[in-house]
């Protein structure tokens, strides 16, 4: 099947630093993606490609139907939420809502104005003067006001307290189901075709796994600028497992299974193996991982020909999140 | 697009409107003011037929608000780092041009749009200061003759909107190429006053070559009008042109370079020392671009501004259209 996204090889570097290398990816329609990965692991640099606010050095991405470009039929299907939540801190949230309003063909103005009165945020101060969380709802609602059909978040919830931050992921999967449904934004230039037509996905980057868990059905990891799983949350849990067993050579299992990660004390080891069929051995103990376990497994894990070392340097080196 | 800059920059433009007002009626009151001295003078010197000196009898054109009016200079420059330095740069700083360029407008458009008003406010600004400035200048223009002087072609007629095109575009392309305002506000003024000096006194005597005219040394020479003096000295027998002497009625200057067979010391009246230089045949000559150049040139030098406007504004698309957000 066609995702939403597609990329292959999709590589960005900046001057000395590769911010992302050979990202290939696909994400379903009509989804809430998770897109996680350690600081500096190319998250934000993915979610910047795919809005069309950076280019690629090489690869390619497709995002519903064709590369992320500058026209006005691509730009108005995509709700891009930047991590440093850039608004004009002169200009109220009335006057970015007339902002919007003038500049996106399908603009649902009164849902911002109904979210930040029902959050008490007011919609005449200037958004300089509110608090980050609040200023952080005032974008989140602006970005979901120009209705598109894929939203890219980057850290949407950094800013959020517990409370907001599950009414946050409350709206979205809400708004997810209710694209997913019906009727408007079927009649998507790029979604005409598609019979179900123009449900949302969502992409979104976070460092919060237990949200990630309760909203993403799909998940992509990134570490040190590369792609180390990308999938449905369902499969993957349905293919790792934890096996502990006393202190021994873990060699039979490497032979039929993928170790991500060992862990070793002198008395016992636990694994975390992706499955190729079932464990046989006695002597493990096998454990369902949760979703928690199999990304730290995956972010901690020597990515291939690499050793910790380089691998540290290469972390370190990207330092922000471009 | 042109309502989002609006609410942008509308307190931009009333704080420059108020400046605007402002100078404007104190130019108005004062300039009326020296209009109706001029014109007495006028009305006096023609009475009395002593119009020859009108310049030595009325001042005009002094004063702080000549100060003010000759300080305009500065006008273009202060729109090209306050308004061209952060209109894309501060957008990058604040991460802004990542909402604007998110929303459905094309970066070509949002470029288009933004550089099109401010370029239009610095013309429309910048032609009503020019535009008080020269009148209030007029009854010193009739006076002085002064206009084609550097300085003060700089601040009248047309050319003033040229530069604040050019300095808006200037900073709009600054700060664009190095992405921060501060920097690009430095960057603005020294491009901006070098520009300007260089086409001040090296490009602009060449627009039009200068007309050199040749005279008796015997005799005053004063071309027509508000022209702009350029050399003069003395065209030797030999034919070759010296400026180390000038001369004209009462007046040597280079004494040391009088021809030796003319005596020239304070004991000989200068009228006898000039009339030995022509019967040994010195001429004078002046070499100034006349008076009714001065319009030719305000249209040519805004030309080569507005020009240079327009590749800059040709860079920064370049730029934006490309480089990351």
């Amino acid at each position: 099947m066609t995702g939403v996204i597609e990329t292959s090889g999709l590589t960005k570097r900046y001057r000395r630093v590769t911010a992302l290398s050979d990202c290939t990816i696909s994400v379903p329609q009509g989804r809430i993606s998770g897109l996680v990965g350690e600081n500096g692991a190319g998250k934000t640099t993915l979610l910047r490609l795919l809005a069309g606010l950076a280019a690629p050095t090489e690869g390619r991405a497709t995002v519903l139907g064709g590369a992320p470009r500058q026209d006005l039929a691509y730009l108005a299907e995509i709700g891009f939420l930047a991590q440093e939540i850039p608004l004009y801190r002169r200009l109220t949230a009335q006057e970015h809502i007339g902002f919007g309003a003038h500049l996106n063909p399908r603009w649902d103005g009164e849902s911002v104005r109904a979210r930040l009165a029902g959050l008490k945020i007011p919609l005449d101060r200037p958004v300089g003067a509110l608090s980050g969380g609040q200023r952080a709802q005032v974008a989140l609602a602006l970005t979901l006001a120009k209705r598109p059909a894929l939203l890219l978040l980057d850290e949407p919830l950094a800013a959020l307290d517990p409370l907001a931050r599950r009414d946050f992921l409350a709206a979205l999967a809400e708004a997810v189901a209710a694209k997913g449904d019906s009727e408007e934004g079927v009649e998507r230039a790029w979604g005409g075709g598609r019979g179900a037509g123009g449900g949302l996905t969502v992409l979104l980057s976070s460092h919060l796994i237990a949200d990630i868990e309760r909203v993403c059905d799909h998940l992509i990891l990134l570490a040190g600028s590369r792609v180390q799983l990308c999938g449905d949350i369902d499969t993957l849990l349905a293919q790792h497992r934890v096996l502990t067993g006393p202190h021994k050579d873990t060699t039979a299992i490497a032979r039929t299974h993928a170790i991500v990660r060992e862990d070793s004390t002198a008395r016992q080891t636990t694994l975390l193996v992706k499955l190729n069929g079932p464990v046989t051995d006695p002597a493990w103990a096998v454990e369902e991982a949760n979703l928690e376990e199999i990304v730290l497994g995956y972010m901690s894990q020597d990515s291939p020909g690499h050793s910790a070392g380089p691998q540290t340097a290469r972390l370190s080196a990207v330092g922000g999140e471009r | 697009m042109t309502w989002v800059l609006w609410r942008q920059y509308r307190v931009t433009a009333a704080i420059a409107g108020a400046i605007l007002a402002a100078f404007a009626v104190l130019l108005l009151v004062t300039g009326l003011q020296d209009a109706a001295r001029w014109h007495a003078a006028l009305v006096t010197c023609a009475k009395d037929g002593t119009c020859g000196n009108l310049s030595q009898t009325v001042s005009l054109g002094s004063g702080p608000l000549n100060t003010l009016a000759v300080l305009t200079l500065a006008v273009p420059l202060v729109f090209g780092m306050f308004w061209g330095g952060p209109a894309v740069a501060r957008e990058r700083e604040t991460g802004t041009m990542q909402f604007a360029w998110t929303q459905s407008v094309t970066r070509r458009h949002w470029l288009s749009v933004k550089a099109a008003w401010l370029l239009l406010a610095a013309a429309v600004f910048g032609g009503a200061v020019a535009g008080i400035v020269t009148w209030w200048y007029a009854p010193v223009n009739a006076l002085h003759h002064g206009q084609f002087a550097p300085g003060y072609f700089d601040i009248q007629g047309i050319v003033p909107i040229g530069y604040a095109v050019f300095a808006v575009a200037l900073g709009i392309a600054a700060g664009t190429l190095i992405g921060r305002s501060l920097p690009a506000l430095a960057v603005t003024a020294g491009v901006f006053l070098a520009v300007r000096l260089v086409i001040t006194y090296v490009v602009r005597v060449h627009y039009l070559p200068a007309v050199t005219t040749i005279y008796s040394v015997t005799r005053n020479f004063t071309p027509k009008g508000a022209y702009w003096p350029l050399t003069q000295g003395v065209v030797l027998p030999g034919g070759q042109f010296s400026t180390s002497l000038i001369v004209a009625p009462g007046v040597i200057q280079g004494f040391g370079t009088v021809p030796a067979s003319c005596p020239a010391s304070s004991a000989v009246p200068i009228g006898s020392t000039l009339a030995c230089m022509a019967r040994l045949g010195y001429r004078s000559f002046a070499t100034y671009q006349p008076g009714y150049r001065f319009w030719p040139f305000q249209f040519m030098e805004t030309g080569i501004f507005v020009a240079l406007a327009a590749a800059l504004i040709g860079v920064t698309f370049l730029v934006v259209l490309r480089r990351d957000a």
